[in-house]
C-alpha cells in the first residue's frame, strides 16, 4: 500500500507555466479523481507525477520515495493514456507482457501474468488478436490489462473512457471503480466528466487554470463546493449564480444576509415554481429529459434562472410563473473572489 | 478486418473529365512518347541484329541466348546484384540511423540534415569527379587519413592503404561507399515515417524503462519495417540506374577483370560504343525483368503491410 504527493509541484511548457504550486495528496488504496475543464492541467499533473514532465519546482513522492529527479522507469508508476498507446504490431498477450519482458522477466512468467491480468479485466479471449482488430472497449481493457499486470505503485489514468461511447463508458465506469475495490490500489483518474468523478471517486480534486480549486468527497464537492468556479463546474445544468441582494423569494428558513458583496448559487433542483409569495417570472423554454424537466426562467429583474420541475407538471413556454429558492440548499460566495462566504 | 468501403463516387460529369483529360495531357504524351514507346521499341529492337547503319534484322531468341553464354554479361549480371545486396541495405541502415539521430529538435539539427541531403543534391558527374579526387591513392584525402600516424606511406597497422580505383575489390567497395552518401531521399521519407509515429507509444516504453535497444528492436524497427522494406525495394530498383556515373566517370567498367562493369554500363557500351543495339535491348530487358521482380515483390509488401495495420 503506498500514496502519491505532490507538494508545491509547478510545471510549464516553454514559457507557459500550466501547474501553479499544486499541493495534491492520494492516500494509499485511494481513487483520487482529477477533474477540470480542458486546459486546466490535468493530464500535466499526470505527467509530472510520471516523469513524462520535468516539475520546475516542489516535489514528488510515490510510495515514500522522493522521485522528483527518478526518470519514468524508476518510479514504478503505470499510466492508462487517452489514446490506449497500444503497440499496433503486438499481440494483446505481447501488449500486456511488454513491461515485464523489457524488464527481463523471464517469458514464460510474463505471458502467464498477461494471462492473469487479461482474466482480471475480462480480456483473456483476445489474447492473440492485435490491437487493430479490437473495439474501443476492447482496447480499454487491454489498456488496463496492461497497466496492472506490473503491480505498479500508483494508477494513472488519463481520461481513460473519454472515448467510448456513452453506454459503454458507464460500464467500464462500473468495472472501473469495482476493480479499484478489488486490487486496493492508488489511483489517480483524470476527467473533465463531473459524472464520472462523482460516481468514481473517492475524492475529488478540481483543478483550474493550473491551481487546485477544491479538494475533497465527491459529496463534499457537491454540498459545499469552495467556489464558484466549482460550483458552476459541477452539476448539469449548472447552478444558478445571482448577485445575494437580487430581489428573488427565499423560501424556509431565511437568515438575514451579512452586509457584504455576495453572490447566491442554488442548483436547478432548489427552486420552486409555486411559492404563493414567489417572484414573478417568465418561462423562456423548457427542457423535457425523460422524467424530469428543466425550466428557463428569466426573472422580473432580469436574472435568469434554471429550474428543475417533475416533467409531469412542467410550465408551458411563455407561461408566468412564481419563483422561490429553498435557501437551505442555497451558497453563499463572496462577490469579489468567487471564495464560499463561511459566516 | 476490412476497412469500410468508400461511398460509391459520384461520377463527374462530361466537361470535368474532358478538363481533367486535357491537364493530364502534356504528362500522358510525355509517358507514351518519351517512355512507353521507346520501351516498346526497345523490346522489339531486342529480338533482331540491328547496328544503326543498316536496318534491323530479325534473329529471335538469338541475343537472348548469346547474353546467357557472354561472360561480360555474366559479370555484369552478378556485379549489379551483388551491388544490390550490400550496398542497398547499407544505404537503408545509414538513412535509417541519421534519421533516428536527427528525427527531434535540437541545436544544429537542421544544418545536420541538409548537409545529410546535399550530396544527393550534387550533380551526379561533379559527385563522380570529386571521389575520383578523394580515392586518389597517393594524394587523395582518404588514403591521406588512412596512413596518419604510420609510416612510409604505411596505416598505422603497418598495412599499405587500399590502391582503390586499381584494384577490383577495393574498387567495388569503393563505388558502395560512394553510394552510401547520396542516400537523401530515403532519409527523408525515414525521417518522416519516424516523425509520424505516435509520441504516446514512446511514453510508454519509458514509464516500463525499456532500453534504448529494446525501444528500437520491440517498437521503433518493426513499426518502421514496412517503410524500410518499401524503400530497399525501390532502392534495389533505383540501384541498377545510379551505378551507371559512377562506374562511367570514376572505374570506366574496371579494373579488369570488368570489376564495375555494372548492367547499366554493359548496355551502354553495348549499345554506343560497340553499336550492337539488338544486343543491348536484350540486356535491357533483362533489366527491366529484374525491375518488374523488385516491383512484384513490393506490391506483395504494400497489400501483406495493409492487411497488418489496417485499424
Amino acid at each position: 500500500m503506498s500514496g502519491l504527493t505532490l507538494a508545491g509541484v509547478s510545471a510549464a511548457y516553454r514559457d507557459a507555466t500550466v501547474l501553479h504550486e499544486v499541493d495534491l495528496a492520494a492516500r494509499p488504496g485511494e481513487l483520487l479523481v482529477v477533474l477540470g475543464p480542458s486546459g486546466a492541467g490535468k493530464s500535466t499533473v499526470l505527467r509530472v507525477v510520471a516523469g513524462l514532465e520535468p516539475a520546475t519546482t516542489g516535489r514528488v513522492h510515490i510510495a515514500g520515495r522522493d522521485v522528483t529527479d527518478l526518470r519514468p522507469g524508476l518510479r514504478n508508476v503505470s499510466m492508462v493514456f487517452q489514446s490506449y498507446a497500444l503497440f499496433p504490431h503486438l499481440s494483446v498477450a505481447e501488449n500486456i507482457a511488454f513491461g515485464l519482458e523489457v524488464r527481463d522477466v523471464p517469458r514464460r512468467t510474463a505471458r502467464e501474468r498477461a494471462r492473469a491480468a487479461a482474466e482480471t479485466v475480462g480480456c483473456a479471449g483476445l489474447l492473440g488478436r492485435r490491437p487493430g482488430q479490437l473495439s474501443g472497449g476492447e482496447r480499454q481493457r487491454v489498456a488496463l490489462a496492461r497497466a496492472l499486470v506490473r503491480e505498479p505503485d500508483v494508477f494513472l489514468l488519463d481520461e481513460p473512457l473519454s472515448n467510448l461511447d456513452l453506454t459503454l463508458r458507464v460500464e467500464m465506469r462500473a468495472e472501473l471503480r469495482a476493480l479499484h475495490d478489488r486490487l486496493g490500489a492508488t489511483m489517480v483518474h483524470v476527467t473533465h466528466d463531473q459524472t464520472e468523478a462523482l460516481v468514481l471517486a473517492d475524492r475529488i480534486a478540481v483543478l483550474r487554470d493550473g491551481r487546485v480549486e477544491q479538494v475533497g468527497t465527491p459529496e463534499q464537492i457537491w454540498r459545499t463546493p469552495a467556489s464558484t468556479f466549482v460550483a458552476r463546474f459541477v452539476g448539469s445544468p449548472a447552478m444558478n449564480l445571482l448577485p445575494a441582494d437580487a430581489a428573488v423569494c427565499r423560501t424556509g428558513d431565511a437568515p438575514p444576509l451579512p452586509e457584504q458583496p455576495l453572490e447566491v448559487g442554488f442548483r436547478p433542483e432548489a427552486v420552486t415554481l409555486d411559492a404563493a409569495e414567489g417572484t414573478p417570472a417568465t418561462v423562456d423554454r423548457v427542457e423535457v429529459i425523460g422524467e424530469d424537466a428543466y425550466a428557463y426562467l428569466t426573472l422580473a429583474a432580469g436574472h435568469r434562472v434554471v429550474a428543475r420541475v417533475p416533467a409531469a407538471r412542467r410550465p408551458a413556454r411563455d407561461e408566468s410563473v412564481r419563483v422561490g429558492v429553498r435557501w437551505a440548499d442555497a451558497h453563499l460566495f463572496h462577490a469579489d473572489s468567487g471564495r464560499r462566504y463561511v459566516p | 478486418m476490412t476497412a469500410s468501403r468508400p461511398a460509391p463516387r459520384i461520377r463527374p460529369d462530361t466537361r470535368a473529365r474532358r478538363q481533367h483529360l486535357l491537364m493530364l495531357a502534356p504528362y500522358l504524351v510525355g509517358l507514351v512518347g518519351l517512355m512507353l514507346l521507346p520501351a516498346l521499341v526497345t523490346l522489339a529492337l531486342a529480338f533482331t541484329e540491328y547496328d544503326l547503319l543498316r536496318p534491323p534484322t530479325w534473329v529471335g531468341l538469338d541475343n537472348l541466348t548469346a547474353l546467357v553464354d557472354d561472360p561480360i554479361f555474366r559479370v555484369a549480371l552478378l556485379n549489379s546484384l551483388v551491388f544490390a545486396v550490400v550496398a542497398v541495405p547499407l544505404r537503408v541502415l545509414v538513412a535509417l540511423g541519421l534519421a533516428l539521430l536527427l528525427h527531434r529538435r535540437a541545436p544544429g539539427v537542421g544544418t545536420a540534415r541538409t548537409a545529410t541531403l546535399l550530396p544527393t543534391a550534387v550533380p551526379e558527374i561533379a559527385y563522380g569527379l570529386l571521389w575520383l579526387w578523394l580515392f586518389n591513392p597517393l594524394y587523395g584525402p582518404i588514403n591521406q587519413l588512412l596512413r596518419l600516424g604510420g609510416e612510409h606511406g604505411l596505416t598505422v597497422l603497418g598495412r599499405t592503404p587500399p590502391p582503390w580505383l586499381t584494384d577490383p575489390t577495393s574498387a567495388r567497395a569503393g563505388i558502395i561507399l560512394m553510394s552510401l552518401f547520396t542516400m537523401g531521399e530515403t532519409f527523408v521519407v525515414l525521417l518522416a515515417a519516424r516523425r509520424a509515429l505516435p509520441r504516446d507509444v514512446y511514453e510508454m516504453a519509458a514509464l516500463e524503462d525499456a532500453t534504448g535497444w529494446d525501444v528500437f528492436r520491440r517498437i521503433t524497427l518493426p513499426l518502421m519495417a514496412p517503410v524500410l522494406a518499401l524503400l530497399a525495394v525501390r532502392d534495389a530498383i533505383a540501384s541498377l540506374h545510379f551505378t551507371f556515373v559512377p562506374a562511367f566517370v570514376v572505374t570506366d567498367g574496371g579494373p579488369p577483370p570488368y570489376a564495375t562493369t555494372y548492367l547499366s554500363l554493359f548496355v551502354y557500351q553495348t549499345g554506343f560504343e560497340y553499336l550492337r543495339y539488338g544486343y543491348a535491348a536484350a540486356a535491357t530487358l533483362v533489366m527491366m525483368l529484374l525491375t518488374v521482380a523488385a516491383l512484384l515483390v513490393q506490391w506483395r509488401l504494400i497489400r501483406r503491410y495493409r492487411r497488418f495495420y489496417q485499424v
